[in-house]
């Protein structure tokens, strides 16, 4: 095998033919996908269905607790579990760069299947195109997915008193790549929360119909998921500072950098907005889970307040405002 | 040891709550104070009585706007990089911000400490790497430092435009200001560790005003304000009290004082809305002049007094004249997303903390 992905490995001969066979067909084998069709073809009982898409660009490539694909896997599955689904099958598309390490696209094969097989879903179709040397950064993948809504989930509006889940720590993928990003050599334990949530759906069971919404807090991390939420239905929402986790290295990296953690992408965490009186009954199903285990009930709607506000452990209270912006490092 | 904290500043806020019957004001003189109250949420537990208004600490804030002109000319000598912290990005010159210079492909690199710009030095070694050095005396001996680390470890390609600032002309400014809008001033722990309690011991024995050297914990900042309060009431005399003197000794640290002399002199500074300060700056001394930006590149910082368009109130905010919501762009056509005016800018700043922890309104 050759070392490096050459332009040749995307024309479609014989080179593309290998690195498909060798890699991609070695880590997503199954039947529908090496079925040799153009398109993916696959029996689908009846019901509603979800469908969706996302591209990755993550820099670096590999990152404590995960990489590239581990994140396009998970990030659709969880866009899917948010919309109450149980995902079943995704494609998988990737632009390489020439001169990709090809042990490094094997790498991140061989974890998209582990993580595939956690999430229960299958890659049944895929597409590689290799682009010039500096006309993209390494490796961009992009995932799309399908799967079977739950028929008892049914998104409605949100009104006051509706309890707020979040099914763990705070902020852990977004510092784990900051970390990494510009190498600012800080000691402790910076893992990326990035993980499948999908067992989610099965867990709940028929108590899926007590869930009124479900948002991973990716991008803008944990606030700007609730500010959103807290826009769309016009109702404020009030947060128990104390009920939220952060890891204490988390916690310390943001003191000093002068950021805040809840607008840090977490990768591997859901929140649940359920009716009201029923919050702890849901928690109870999702705590069982591996890897929701810290879930708790963080607070809830609240026609009270006109935003989204934190109450402070000491009794204050801020509000919790949607950042457009990226964070930034502040002086001093 | 949390739910300890809990009770005793319960306690003392009930306290502080009861001894306030008349209107006062607070001036918290450091951003990171700014940025520590709104995100405790102190105002909603205090007394309505009791007004808890910014002062210039912020170092974005008070960056003039002819500064960041300086790093965008520079931008267009060839082979030179600006590296900056990510909250100066967005200050605007008299024409435009860094950030509008990185879309233009123009070379400007976020760091996140002194260290990093070494580290960009040496690898970037067929560059000019000139750095946004802005801050006061808390990140002065951290500039002096690395330009020790670059002269002993024979780096020339790494360049300091500074913008340092000084805390003690500042205060003495706004508080020989005809119209002075606070009653007490709650003195910033970080600069104190510092230059020690010397620099601050004129504003109660000087101007008479009860004044607390701080730090950044609720408890801390909680406690000041009792002290304070408690010397506005006339329960105890006015005085210097120290409630950080886990890291402010009345000295100071020395080494780091030593630091700063060594590599700086005492100049002139402009501070952005506020205007020229006799000897408010920090600028690289002779001896070091190979690293000073505007030697090296011969140009020199423009004062542009014409920055407040579109009727910021900076200003006038920076010296605890209006809070922000009085100012008419508040959260209308100024937010982080779109910051009119540095205090905005920065999560320091007046304004962006306002904006984002809610100031006195939840
Ligand atoms: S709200 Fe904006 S325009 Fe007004 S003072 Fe603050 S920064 Fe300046």
């Amino acid at each position: 095998m050759n070392q490096r992905i050459m332009l040749r490995h995307g024309d479609g001969g014989l080179l593309t033919n290998n690195l498909i066979r060798d890699i991609f067909y070695k880590y997503f084998d199954n039947e529908i996908l090496t079925g040799y069709q153009d398109s993916a073809i696959f029996q689908m009982k009846a019901g509603r269905l979800a469908f969706t898409t996302d591209s990755f660009v993550v820099k670096p490539i590999f990152f404590p607790g995960g990489d590239i694909g581990k994140l396009a896997v998970c990030g659709t599955v969880n866009d899917l579990t948010s919309a109450g689904a149980v995902p079943l099958y995704l494609s998988a598309g990737f632009v390489i760069e020439e001169g990709f390490e090809i042990e490094k696209l094997d790498l991140i094969a061989s974890s998209m299947s582990s993580i595939c097989k956690k999430a229960g879903v299958k890659i049944v179709a895929g597409d590689t195109k290799v682009v010039e040397k500096g006309s993209a950064d390494g490796i961009y993948i992009n995932t799309s997915g399908i799967g079977k809504v739950h028929k008892f989930f049914n998104p409605r509006k949100i009104t006051s008193g509706d309890e707020i889940i979040l099914t763990g720590t705070v902020g852990e993928h977004g510092t784990a790549i900051l970390l990494k990003r510009y190498e600012l050599g800080l000691k402790g334990d910076f893992t990326s929360d990035c993980n499948p949530l999908s067992e989610i759906v099965s867990v709940l069971g028929d108590g899926i119909k007590h869930v009124k919404l479900m948002r991973d807090p990716t991008r803008g991390g944990v606030a700007n998921a609730l500010c959103e939420i807290s826009d769309s239905y016009n109702i404020g929402a009030i947060i128990e500072e104390e009920k939220l986790q952060i890891r204490p290295a988390v916690k310390s990296v943001h003191e000093l950098l002068g950021t805040d953690p809840l607008y840090f992408a977490c990768e591997g965490r859901m929140i649940l907005v359920v009716e009201k009186g029923f919050g702890t009954k849901i928690l109870n199903c999702i705590n069982m889970l591996d890897d929701c285990q810290n879930s708790q009930i963080i607070g809830k709607f609240d026609d009270l307040y006109s935003k989204v506000c934190v109450r402070t452990w000491l009794g204050g209270e801020r509000i919790l405002a949607i950042l457009e912006n990226q964070m930034i490092s502040r002086i001093c | 040891m949390i739910e300890e904290d809990k009770l005793l500043i319960g306690k003392t806020v009930e306290k502080i709550n009861k001894t306030i019957t008349e209107d006062i004001r607070i001036m918290e003189i450091c951003g990171t104070h700014t940025h520590q109250i709104a995100r405790f949420g102190i105002k909603k537990i205090l007394s309505p009585k009791i007004r808890l208004v910014s002062g210039p600490g912020c170092p974005v804030c008070v960056t003039e706007a002819g500064y960041i002109d300086a790093l965008i000319k520079l931008l267009n000598y060839e082979n030179v990089v600006v590296a900056s912290f990510g909250d100066l990005l967005r200050v605007s010159g008299s024409c435009g911000n860094l950030e509008e210079q990185i879309t233009l492909g123009k070379k400007v690199v976020t760091v996140y400490s002194p260290e990093d710009v070494l580290n960009l030095a040496q690898r970037r070694k067929g560059e000019n790497i000139v750095f946004a050095a802005v801050g006061f005396e808390t990140t002065a001996p951290l500039y002096a430092a690395l330009i020790k680390m670059a002269r002993k470890q024979k780096i020339n390609n790494l360049f300091l435009l500074t913008s340092l600032k000084r805390m003690e002309p500042v205060i003495r400014f706004i508080l020989e200001k005809g119209s002075v809008n606070f009653d007490a001033m709650l003195c910033p722990g970080h600069v104190a560790a510092i230059t020690g309690t010397a620099p601050f011991l004129p504003i109660t024995t000087v101007y008479n005003m009860p004044a607390v050297i701080c730090g950044f914990e609720a408890m801390d900042i909680i406690a000041s304000i009792s002290i304070l309060c408690r010397q506005l009431t006339g329960e105890v005399p006015v005085q210097l009290m120290n409630t950080y003197k886990r890291c402010v000794c009345d000295a100071g640290n020395t080494l780091a004082l030593h630091l700063i002399n060594e590599v700086f002199q005492i100049s002139d500074a402009n501070w952005r809305g506020i205007g020229i300060i006799i000897d408010s700056a920090f600028t690289i001394n002779s001896d070091f002049e190979e690293y000073d930006a505007l030697k090296k590149f011969n140009i020199e910082i423009q004062s542009s007094p014409n920055v407040f368009l579109n009727q910021c109130d900076c200003g006038k905010v920076l010296i605890g004249e209006k809070t922000p919501d009085m100012c008419v762009n508040f959260g209308r056509k100024c937010s982080p997303e779109h910051p009119i005016g540095p205090c905005m800018v920065s999560s320091e700043g007046a304004c962006a903390a306002y904006y984002r922890y809610g100031g006195n309104k939840v």
